[in-house]
């Protein structure tokens, strides 16, 4: 696979005879501006598509510095750089339709059955020779009906709000809003007219309908600047609160240590040891595995090779390949490396390689070292280390240890097969 | 690494925004080494690395400026010199996601900062020589995303690894350096060379279900 063409976001230009569309769609397209704005201009004869086209994108493409800020609000990402760059500008929000949520089907059937209820129950009493006023009650339902829809709504978005704030259902709450705007319309007009002339009605309806159309022309920019802004300050409190996180993570532990690095310059032995552990710590944080559970084998092998790390001021690198929940037999597994990495650790030189392998066959472990070897055969018997801790506790638990030495280093082979034997496993407990 | 090679000199642009670290990386660099331009930027490196043609940049995955894309983004902008320049990436970073999109972008190895100016060397010279460069965590990720077990069919060559290929990337993960997986394998350097770049070029053209899947996990493509 082959990585897309990259392009740059689309934003409004500086460089502008309008409001910068033309010249920040050419850039981002990579086409000569003169060219798009003829395009645009020819547009706009097609039936105005080209102006609608420019309002449209005027309305909802950020300038270049309101795009920076966006930007920058991104939630902060050890690893934003490697997806940033492909995902490019968003899609404007009320694009991505998606079906309406559940939430409010019971909702919708009980409105509909208690409406269904009463009007049976209005017949019902006019069959009887009721009075029922249904010149009143019509429009009182109506504007009811329509009060409920609008609101029903507004409380919907507070709740898709609070779980998703790209309002995905926009079209859908402007469809409903307008229906429940026009049945109040219609109720309060046919209430207050009073004389129940349909002709006289639609009138009138049609009157305030353009009078609500163009005012609401008139505060719609207002209205959507508010909300951007509404929106931008939301984003801002959320950036807030992670520059605050992470300050106090870095206070805790960076500057800390660097402190301290600075109190022991003299040293040597102690910066690197500090500077080790600090690093580690910070790639634990920024590069943590949400998934990875403190219990997991990979997991268990690095802590204990931080351990060995921070005792003997030893660079110990594991490199992790699959994982597995341990058990009782994986702790043996672990211990035996830990006293791999141990003497690694103190007995070889340069850096220490940990390779981790689980897979549902069994896990391996190898520990190298750069050292200048020993051979296995000459450990004299009293040398707990090896012999018990390494190979004594592998044994017990269904596994193998070699260990291979020679002038370029020691490594120290560990296995440890899926299902061990049963009475091994108990033997193991001596 | 190689004695034969010791008169030669590898033309290098360095690429990476701490001037602390790139001065520091040009006085670790033995004899062998010429560098011939620095950058900073997305921008200036584009820029240095078509003024200067080197034979390797040393490429830091994480870099301001351009778009936002770091080292895969010089890559992808120098990709006209690709064939006669190598790209080596040099990354603090342990993430998957920054290493293998380097990688797949076209950079020919990837090695850690901490690693000695000895060892940065030897891997320049390497990659000039046209091949690549795997240390231990590269070798672990391509494991994990490859999986472990070797292909069997011929026909989905791409998609998985040989036997022999498992066999040195287990080595590399382990720590070994070519010349140990040679000793290893009774191979030589040479062949292990040829298995670390079909291992390479599998991981930068391969589609394969598993690997979108797991760079997908890990938030990649």
């Amino acid at each position: 696979m082959t990585n897309p063409a990259e392009r740059p976001p689309l934003y409004r230009s500086g460089d502008r005879v309008i409001a910068g569309v033309c010249s920040g769609l050419a850039h981002h397209l990579g086409w000569p501006v003169k060219n798009v704005r003829l395009a645009m201009v020819v547009a706009a004869f097609a039936g105005g598509a080209g102006l609608a086209f420019y309002a449209w994108l005027w309305v909802l493409v950020p300038t270049a510095d309101e795009g920076a800020r966006r930007a920058a609000r991104r939630p902060v990402s050890p690893i934003a750089p490697a997806v940033n760059g492909e995902s490019g500008p968003r899609p404007a929000p009320w694009f991505t339709g998606s079906g309406v949520n559940g939430r409010f089907r019971y909702g919708k059937e009980l409105l509909l059955g208690a409406g269904l209820l009463s009007v049976a129950g209005i017949l019902i009493a006019k069959q009887f020779g009721a009075d029922v006023p249904l010149g009143t009650l019509i429009p009182a339902a109506a504007i009811l009906g329509g009060a409920a829809i609008a609101w029903m709504q507004l409380d919907e978005n507070r709740r898709a709000g609070l779980v998703d704030k790209t309002k995905a259902d926009q079209a859908g709450g402007w469809v409903r809003l307008a229906a429940g705007l026009a049945l109040v319309v219609a109720g309060v007009l046919v209430m207050v007219s009073g004389s129940g002339s349909w002709e006289q009605t639609w009138l009138a309806l049609l009157a305030s309908v353009a009078v609500l159309g163009g005012v609401a022309l008139v505060l719609l920019p207002w209205g959507l600047k508010f909300w951007k802004d509404l929106e931008a300050e939301r984003a801002g409190r959320v950036r807030e609160t992670e520059r605050a996180e992470i300050a106090a993570h870095l206070h805790d532990s960076v500057l800390q240590t660097l402190a301290l690095i600075q109190r022991r310059a003299g040293s040597e032995q102690d910066v690197v040891r500090l500077a080790r552990a600090q690093e580690r710590e910070l790639r634990g944080w920024l590069y943590r595995d949400q998934a990875a559970d403190a219990g997991h084998l990979a997991e268990r092998i690095k802590s204990a090779a931080a351990e060995v790390e921070d005792a003997h001021g030893h660079v110990v690198d594991v490199v992790s390949v699959g994982d597995a929940v341990t058990t009782e037999r994986h702790e043996a597994l672990v211990q035996a490396a830990r006293e791999a990495m141990l003497n690694a650790a103190r007995h070889g030189g340069g850096p220490v390689s940990v390779y981790l392998e689980s897979s549902d066959k069994g896990s391996e472990v190898f520990v190298k070292d750069r050292g200048p070897g020993f051979d296995p055969e000459a450990v004299s018997p009293d040398r707990l280390g090896v012999r018990e801790s390494i190979i004594g506790r592998m044994k017990r638990h269904g596994g193998t240890a070699v260990i291979t030495s020679g002038p370029d280093g020691t490594e120290v082979r560990l296995k440890l097969p899926a299902a061990a034997p049963e009475e091994r496993n108990g033997e193991g407990r001596s | 690494m190689n004695d034969a090679e010791g008169a030669r000199s590898v033309r290098v642009v360095v690429v990476d925004d701490h001037a602390i670290f790139r001065s520091g990386l040009k006085a670790d660099l033995d004899a062998r080494i010429d560098v011939v331009g620095e950058a900073g930027s997305v921008e200036d490196a584009i820029r240095v690395i078509a003024e200067q043609r080197p034979e390797v940049v040393l490429l830091d995955v994480h870099l301001p400026g351009g778009l936002g894309g770091g080292g895969r983004e010089v890559i992808n902008k120098s990709a006209q010199l690709l064939g006669s320049t190598s790209f080596l990436a040099l990354s603090v970073s342990d993430a998957a996601e920054d290493v293998v999109a380097v990688i797949r972008a076209g950079a020919r190895g990837y090695v850690t900062k901490t690693i000695s100016g000895a060892e940065i060397s030897d891997a320049v010279i390497r990659v000039a020589d046209g091949d690549a460069v795997f240390s231990p965590r590269l070798a672990g990720f391509v494991l994990d995303a490859f999986g472990t077990s070797p292909a069997e069919i011929a026909d989905d060559e791409l998609d998985r690894l040989s036997a022999r290929e498992l066999e040195v990337m287990r080595l590399i993960a382990r720590g070994y350096s070519y010349k140990e997986v040679a000793k290893e394998l009774f191979i030589s350097i040479k062949t292990v060379e040829t298995h670390v770049s079909a291992v390479l070029r599998k991981l930068q053209l391969s589609s394969r279900h598993e690997l979108t899947k797991w760079a997908a996990e890990r938030r990649l493509l």
